[in-house]
């Protein structure tokens, strides 16, 4: 079930999966996929599960399905690390993907980017465009209205009876919105939001605004 | 005892004379085991830490070369000739010493090396050109041994190898790794004899067959020897003088610091055991602060202080010149104190084994009295103390249980293997199916651990990179990536335990080690207390963690998560005798439960102290929620497990989350929503029927494996923690052990490393043997049931227990809408 803000003007559906669709433009944002991931491990003589690298590309190909975008938005760290063959698996993928691709560059994104272009994928450093500002980093901006990754943000809740649960978010800010990271395969990082922020929480099927929460925080 | 034969007189006759030549008479057993190992036996010597243990060894290694290589003292052959394993580095030193002492007596031109994590590289290379004639090493070295190239040809004229404190190893995964390191040497080494030394532990035969394998030749060939040294143990509980003050909770035992002022000063040295490194501080801090002219004759020992320290204050002891030392589990093993008059145990020490063994460190002379003072530290420890006197009477000691099955350290192992010559899989799989680990592998497990080795999994893909073993055209296995061997390498020393920090100054100076866990907890300017000192953290560097001297009050000290243990099902049974005893007149009870009274009346005015019969679930309502807690007595895993079980069986019945809690005494299911407890008792919950089926689910239903699995994924190589100390970041191979738990739950849920943290934490954790038992004993008890207004003194340890386990029958989303605060600040 996908939850919809109306942010920066613009209607966002925010997808359990940690994706983010605009409507009008018909494109879907996703962050911080780590493509590579366990490949590199696996170069390395750790033997994580081969099959935890197609999570990323099930998850890529049931999304196209179910949103037929125009466009998809990587907002960096796509690929993980130095080029090996999942690389190959993510090029079968693209030339099967209708939606023109857009890569905004993260920090692990070393590959050249002449390697993206050949795939038809531009490449930024940061994009403008509508109401917003894209970037891989949550970024300030004067004008616009900043959607990133990065972060890969996680709240921790705590209830009666000693529970406590940890889960990715969507994490609104001032002007800014922060996505969940999308791969498999990677981790996540507790943020501690101020008051007038607001959490989006990952819950299975379901994407769960915390507003009734937001003028409960406790430091621990 | 054996007749003695005279056989080897003429060499005995060696070490008898020298024993003269000291003032000093053999032990029995110390002659029994020179005749046995000369006779070309192996075995497993039982004797006592300070009983002369390593004399019995060292002269029967010694004569054998002299008889075998009569010009010994003008033709010096080099290499290896025996191997001395000792669990804790700390101790190599002692064996060093005994051994040199011998040598240079006997005129035997020897050289005596260690070998261990201190070891300099310099030295190690040395090693490795010419090695020494005898080497002291620990598990893990003698590990990184078989990853050298050629290792064959160092071990080949190797004639011993001792395992020393093979109790304290047979518990473990380093276990484990000593039955594989020997069932190679087996092999490698025509002439050896293998010599275990255990102290005295429930299944002392299966330690002999674990050490020597089940039904091999060595064990047919083989000897128990016991030493029967006479040990008089007086166990003395020191009681508070008033019970109304006295905490019903509580692990520090602070408020009773005075009793033992007199003690001190009655006595030439003092042992104080504490049960964690972070009570060891702080016991040592509030003394000195409350007395302070025992500034100066008092010290610390733990396991995270620098070396350096360690062996000045091991010194200090010897040389009669400190008071009293505050120390941990550090000091249980090795090293002889014989100044030491006193020891003090603070808390319940869990093991009546370890007990006696402390309880060793005093009147360390044969034929002298052994005191051991037990200080509680709240109420409910008093009957814990009142057992501990009634199973030292007994020696109802418990078993050290052998792992089975433990596929993370042969994947270590294979890798290892490989890493130095290679390995044909033939050959070593006869070795392995031969140890007791590996008694029950069967050939698909095995053929399973080759494919992971060489493929990383079952099934070959295309696009797959994975490098580690490779197979050679003559099917020898074998890791030609030097990458490969390099990590590998460091990965062996780091078999368990968490992530270890360096402590320094900021301006140079080692101070210890610390664990992750704890540093992450803190922000930089925070001040906290450790080895003794104020320190203020500045940042992380490298695996190091900077800090510098503070002026100003700690606000915390390292908390360590050992001394988790458990009690024993003896030590259990006589834990429950003495509280059913609470129900006997005063005349008929020990003084601990006499002392206990007034709390036994506050526990009875809203509940019962249970006796035989009866079997207590209190329920209670806090401002936490609602508190469910049972009271078998069965120790704290056999509670984990049928709190597990348990709160299962009840979410079936009912969309409910817990949060599970348990001690030695009893444990806690405790939720945010009410429970019809008549729907409990009515179904029958505690039923033994479907036992197996039912845990093995409830284990998936908590978070108890992913735990088990940390250690897994580190030994086995699926999680690089680093290179401690080196300096070496690979940050781009750390990952999170929980996200790969996650990953494998959901992907290769067959993996057999990953079935390992289940079985593990079911046989070798849970005691599922123990859990039936329990559950049958309770079938015939009558549950009484106490609603309460307000928690009992039974309760309180329990429901203020922070370590938990989670349960959830309920939908994600209805669990959030449920919560009540967003927690900011502290890392994970």
């Amino acid at each position: 079930m996908v939850h919809t803000e109306i942010i920066g003007g613009e209607t966002l559906e925010m997808h359990p999966w940690g994706v983010l669709y605009w409507k009008a433009r018909g494109m879907l944002l996703l962050s911080d996929l780590h493509l590579g991931k366990v490949t590199h491990f696996r170069k390395y003589g750790a033997a994580v599960p081969l099959e935890a690298l197609q999570r990323n590309f099930n998850r890529l190909r049931h999304l196209t399905d179910i949103y037929r975008p125009e466009r998809i938005c990587f907002l960096g760290d796509l690929f993980h690390s130095h080029m090996n063959r999942e690389w190959e698996l993510f090029e079968a993928w693209v030339k099967t993907c209708a939606a023109r691709l857009d890569l905004v560059v993260g920090n692990h994104d070393i590959i050249d980017p002449v390697r993206f272009e050949a795939l038809g994928i531009s490449c930024r450093d940061q994009w403008e465009i509508g109401p917003f500002k894209l970037t891989h980093h949550p970024a300030e901006s004067e004008d616009r209205f900043n959607i990133s990754g990065h972060i890969h943000p996680a709240v921790r809740l705590a209830g009666a009876g000693r529970q406590r649960l940890r889960l990715p978010v969507f994490y609104l800010r001032q002007r800014q919105l922060i996505l969940p990271a999308f791969g498999a395969f990677t981790g996540t990082h507790v943020v501690s939001p101020e008051p007038g922020e607001r959490l989006y929480a990952l819950a299975g099927e379901t994407v769960l605004p915390l507003d009734a929460l937001d003028a409960r925080l406790s430091r621990r | 005892m054996k007749p003695r034969t005279p056989k080897y007189s003429e060499w005995t006759d060696q070490a008898q004379a020298w024993f003269q030549s000291q003032g000093w008479k053999p032990f029995p057993f110390q002659e029994e085991t020179w005749e046995a190992f000369m006779e070309g036996k192996h075995g497993l010597l039982n004797a006592p830490t300070g009983s002369g243990k390593t004399y019995a060894l060292w002269f029967p290694i010694l004569l054998n070369y002299m008889r075998a290589h009569p010009d010994y003292a003008t033709k010096h052959r080099k290499g290896l000739k025996a191997i001395w394993i000792t669990p804790l580095r700390a101790l190599s030193q002692e064996i060093r010493q005994s051994a040199e002492r011998i040598l240079e007596d006997l005129q035997i031109p020897f050289e005596v090396g260690i070998r261990t994590g201190d070891t300099s590289t310099a030295e190690r290379n040395r090693q490795r050109k010419t090695m020494p004639d005898l080497l002291i090493t620990t598990p893990e070295s003698l590990q990184l041994l078989l990853a050298t190239k050629g290792y064959a040809k160092l071990f080949r004229e190797c004639s011993a190898v001792v395992v020393d404190e093979w109790h304290e190893l047979l518990g473990s995964k380093r276990g484990v790794q000593m039955e594989l390191a020997l069932s190679r040497l087996k092999s490698v080494c025509p002439n050896l004899r293998i010599w275990g030394i255990s102290a005295t532990i429930g299944n002392l035969e299966q330690a002999r067959e674990v050490l020597l394998g089940p039904a091999s030749e060595a064990l047919e060939n083989s000897v128990m020897i016991r030493a029967h040294v006479p040990k008089r143990i007086t166990v003395k509980s020191l009681l508070p003088e008033q019970m109304d003050t006295f905490p019903w909770r509580g692990h520090l035992g602070l408020h009773m610091l005075e009793a033992i002022i007199p003690i001190l000063e009655q006595s030439k040295t003092t042992l104080i055991f504490t049960n964690t490194r972070g009570q060891c501080e702080i016991w040592f801090q509030q003394l000195l602060e409350r007395h302070p002219e025992l500034a100066g004759e008092i010290a610390m020992h733990h396991g995270s202080i620098d070396k350096e320290t360690r062996l000045w204050v091991e010194q200090a002891i010897r040389n009669e010149s400190l008071k009293a030392v505050v120390c941990t589990s550090s000091l249980d093993l090795g090293v002889d104190f014989a100044p030491v008059e006193t020891v003090i145990q603070i808390g319940g020490p869990k093991g009546v084994a370890r007990f006696l063994q402390r309880a060793g460190r005093s009147g360390h002379r044969p034929g002298r009295e052994s005191v051991i003072y037990f200080l509680p530290t709240h109420a409910i420890e008093l009957v814990e103390a009142a057992a501990l006197q009634q199973a030292v009477k007994l020696q109802a000691v418990e078993d050290r249980t052998p792992y089975l099955n433990s596929f993370d350290v042969l994947v270590q192992y294979l890798t290892t293997l490989a890493v130095s010559d290679g390995f044909y899989p033939e050959d070593i799989y006869r070795e392995v199916s031969q140890t007791f680990c590996y008694q029950a592998m069967s050939r698909e497990q095995w053929e399973w651990l080759l494919n992971f080795l060489v493929l990383g999994s079952q099934s070959l893909q295309s696009y797959d990179e994975y490098k580690k073993v490779e197979v050679a055209e003559d099917g020898r296995l074998q890791v030609t990536n030097r990458g490969v061997a390099m990590r590998h390498r460091f990965q062996i020393g780091t078999i368990v335990g968490d992530a270890q920090l360096t402590v320094k100054y900021q301006k140079g100076g080692y101070i210890g080690t610390i664990e992750e866990y704890f540093i992450s907890q803190l922000k930089a300017g925070d001040v906290f207390t450790f080895a003794g000192r104020n320190l203020e953290f500045l940042r992380i560097r490298d695996m190091v963690a900077l800090v510098r001297h503070s002026p100003k009050k700690a606000g915390k000290t390292p908390s360590w998560m050992g001394g988790r243990l458990t009690l024993s099902s003896e030590m259990s049974r006589i834990l429950r005798e003495e509280l059913y005893s609470a129900a006997m007149p005063l005349g008929q009870q020990a003084v601990e439960i006499r002392a206990l009274q007034p709390l036994f009346e506050r526990q009875r005015l809203e509940s019962i102290v249970p006796g035989p019969d009866q079997f207590l679930l209190e329920t209670f309502r806090t401002r936490e929620g609602y508190h469910y807690i049972f009271y078998p007595f069965e120790g704290r895993f056999v509670h984990e497990a049928m709190a597990s079980l348990l709160s299962y069986r009840i979410s079936l019945l009912t969309p409910i989350t817990f949060s599970l809690a348990y001690n030695d005494y009893g444990f806690e299911l405790l939720s945010d929503q009410e429970l019809d407890v008549q729907m409990v008792l009515d179904n029958n919950l505690f039923s033994p029927k479907y036992l197996l089926d039912d845990l093995q689910k409830s284990l998936n239903a908590t978070e108890m494996a992913r735990r088990k699995f940390r250690d897994i994924a580190v030994i086995s190589g699926l999680v690089f923690t680093g290179y401690p100390n080196k300096g070496v970041k690979m940050k781009h191979l750390q990952s999170n052990s929980q996200l790969l738990f996650e990953v494998f739950r959901d992907y290769e849920p067959d993996n057999l490393l990953f079935r390992q943290a289940f079985t593990e934490t079911f046989e070798h954790q849970l005691e599922e043997g123990r859990l039936r038992l329990a559950l049958e004993r309770i079938e015939e008890q009558e549950i009484v049931w106490r609603a309460c207004e307000k928690p009992t003194p039974f309760s309180f340890p329990i429901i203020t227990d922070r370590l938990r386990e989670k349960l959830s029958s309920e939908k994600l989303a209805d669990r959030i809408r449920r919560m009540t605060r967003i927690l900011t600040g502290g890392g994970r």
